[in-house]
């Protein structure tokens, strides 16, 4: 009777605080390169933090906004008919060899103008949106030649969730609460950074003898750190280095509606491995966009106390929807519509090949160690309101148990099988839900998960999420000591999420 | 002959002059727009349209500026024909954004006048 009074109580407070949000007004977000650009949230995601095409290509362009650089500069300038682009009474030319574009803008910011170029209408440079133009690139002389950004580009992700697992004592439960520094920008569209900074995460360990412990930081850690040397003497070609996740499959690990449920293909282990598709790695990553409608990517993975290094490849081809550059596809609009005006196919394949285990590096131990690689097809279809995702990886563990060659336990071989499919439905902008089955056979038996996601952007920076998991296992053992048995969980959560 | 091509010519001058009224914008800030009054008739269908749809995602002094300057306010891009069709079909393909091809058009050919107008 009392377990039922505090879930009717938990369920009315859930959907007090969800229906409560659905009348908050519009407001704009603020994080780093909303901050940086002065442009929408929604410019680059679907719902925070989703992205929309357009935030893949600022993320394939390494954190430069569309368009810019000197060559895309170049380019549209070119194209824009004279008369449209009227020169100012007060703008005077650039004058002098070397980097047009930056004198361009040093003179501009020497004149006081707000990132004007020398060639942009005076009405502009006074214009309610001085600011803004631009791109926000508007900035003094000093910080330009020192190649530092105007704003500090560091802004705050947290998390908020209250989940419900049937399985549990305690079956409602504040779960869990998380704060992160993210950090990126460029410098000078030569080289470009990222950063997300785990400052907190709940981690319940101390809680021991008294319930009024507040749960203490798991720990801090760095997620991501890399640095991107843009086009490296003037070819395609990027170099990342740092700790990253390594470029795999088409959407990064964050690039999804639901918050608490990564996409088991990305997210799988296998015996005591460790290792998962998108877990950041110590890496050395080239890559570039070819022909606008490609993207190809590789490197090398240089892991601690493991003297030998890692590889892996990508690649990825989009029919359809704007490229990889932003640019829009040509469409005919004095034709009668077509599918092929709605349609965006985005394909993509990848293969990782690994040693893990003991450390290698040790003189006079032979190590014990698991080779292993994943290869892997994504699939994302788009077409105006719909959108599906297909993702499938084939693994191969050699000694997933990493067996000791003197214990006389044989190394188990697994092959393992993981498949995803989303499917995504816009009702409003800021309205999404979507409905994913997983399959996931990884040598430890079979499980099947059903995740319902509605998703909804009160604000542009904040997000509710509201998930359910149904998972079946089937002969299953969690761990490779455990043994195999069938069970079921059902958990909901929902998140709140916000950016600032 | 020569008087009649005379007067035409004298009134050739005459439409152009009339011609080379400005697209007019009324209003400040959120509220800034195309003053309707000075949107031919041919085209206030068109204005209805951009005027009713545009403003889902963002206000019409976005498009006033954009218009009047050349240059998309928050980009800072060049904003002439070809951009303005880019715009249309980025649009077009926006989830949610309500607006069919024919819509689209409409708005298109709306923006490349005023862009005329403006440049005159």
């Amino acid at each position: 009777m009392k377990k039922r009074l505090i879930r009717s109580i938990s369920i009315a407070v859930i959907g007090g605080l969800a229906l409560s949000l659905l009348h908050v007004g519009k407001a704009s977000a603020i994080p780093a390169f909303t901050r940086a650009y002065k442009v929408e949230c929604s410019t680059c995601h679907t719902i925070y933090p989703e992205l929309n095409e357009y935030g893949e290509a600022f993320l394939k362009n390494s954190y430069v906004y569309f368009g810019k650089g000197k060559k895309a500069v170049r380019e549209k300038e070119a194209a824009a008919p004279a008369e449209i682009a009227k020169p100012a009474a007060a703008a005077t030319d650039v004058k002098g060899e070397g980097d047009a574009d930056k004198l361009s803008k040093l003179k501009a910011g020497a004149m006081g103008a707000s990132g004007a170029t020398a060639s942009e209408p005076a009405a502009e440079a006074t214009s309610p949106a001085n600011g803004a133009a631009g791109g926000g690139e508007a900035k003094s002389e000093g910080l330009l030649l020192a190649a530092i950004p105007e704003l500090l580009p560091i802004s705050f992700t947290a998390s908020v969730q209250g989940a419900y697992d049937h399985s549990q004592p305690n079956e409602f439960d504040l779960s869990s609460r998380v704060l992160k520094l993210n950090a990126g920008g460029n410098f000078r569209e030569k080289a470009s950074f990222f950063a997300t900074y785990v400052a907190y995460s709940e981690n319940t360990s101390n809680i021991t003898n008294t319930t009024s412990t507040t749960p203490a930081n798991n720990s801090t850690n760095i997620k991501e750190l890399y640095v991107i040397w843009r086009r490296a003497f003037d070819t395609p070609i990027n170099f990342r280095v740092g700790r990253m996740e390594p470029k795999l499959s088409l959407w990064k690990s964050s690039n999804k509606l639901s918050v608490t449920n990564s996409f088991a293909p990305y997210s799988y282990t296998v015996g005591v491995s460790e290792f998962t598709i998108q877990q950041p790695q110590d890496a050395l990553e080239a890559n570039a966009i070819l022909g606008n409608r490609f993207f190809v990517a590789g490197g090398v993975v240089n892991r601690k106390f493991q003297n030998a290094k890692e590889g892996y490849g990508h690649i990825s081809c989009k029919f359809g929807g704007a490229d990889y550059l932003a640019n829009e596809p040509e469409v005919d609009l004095a034709k009668e519509e077509s599918i092929f005006d709605f349609l965006t196919i985005t394909v993509g394949a990848y293969g990782y090949y690994g040693k893990n285990g003991t450390p290698n590096t040790t003189p006079g131990i032979t190590p014990i160690q698991n080779t292993y690689y994943r290869s892997g097809v994504d699939m994302d279809i788009l077409y105006k309101l719909f959108r599906l995702r297909l993702a499938g990886v084939l693994g191969d563990d050699d000694s997933s148990n990493l067996t000791a060659s003197l214990s006389n336990v044989a190394p188990v071989k697994v092959k393992s099988y993981v498949a995803a499919v989303e499917g995504e439905f816009t009702f409003l902008q800021n309205l999404i839900g979507a409905i994913r089955f997983e399959y996931q056979d990884d040598g430890r038996g079979l499980v099947r998960r059903y995740i319902p996601t509605l998703a909804y952007g009160p604000l542009e920076n904040v997000k509710v999420v509201l998930e359910y998991k149904h998972e079946v296992a089937t002969s299953y053992a969690s761990t490779p000591t455990s043994v195999a048995q069938d069970f079921t969980n059902r958990i909901g959560t929902l998140d709140v999420t916000f950016s600032f | 002959m020569r008087k009649h091509m005379l007067l035409i010519a004298l009134f050739t001058l005459v439409i152009a002059s009339v011609a080379d009224a400005r697209i007019m914008a009324k209003g400040r800030g959120a509220k800034m727009n195309f003053d309707p009054d000075s949107i031919p008739a041919q085209y206030k269908a068109q204005f209805d349209l951009m005027t009713r749809k545009c403003v889902k995602c963002h206000t019409m002094e976005r498009t006033v500026i954009a218009i009047q300057t050349g240059r998309a306010p928050i980009t800072g891009q060049p904003f002439e024909r070809q951009a303005v069709k880019a715009y249309g079909i980025k649009m077009l393909r926006k989830p949610d954004s309500n607006m069919n091809k024919q819509e689209i058009r409409d708005v298109v050919m709306l923006l490349n006048f005023l862009l005329g107008e403006n440049a005159k």
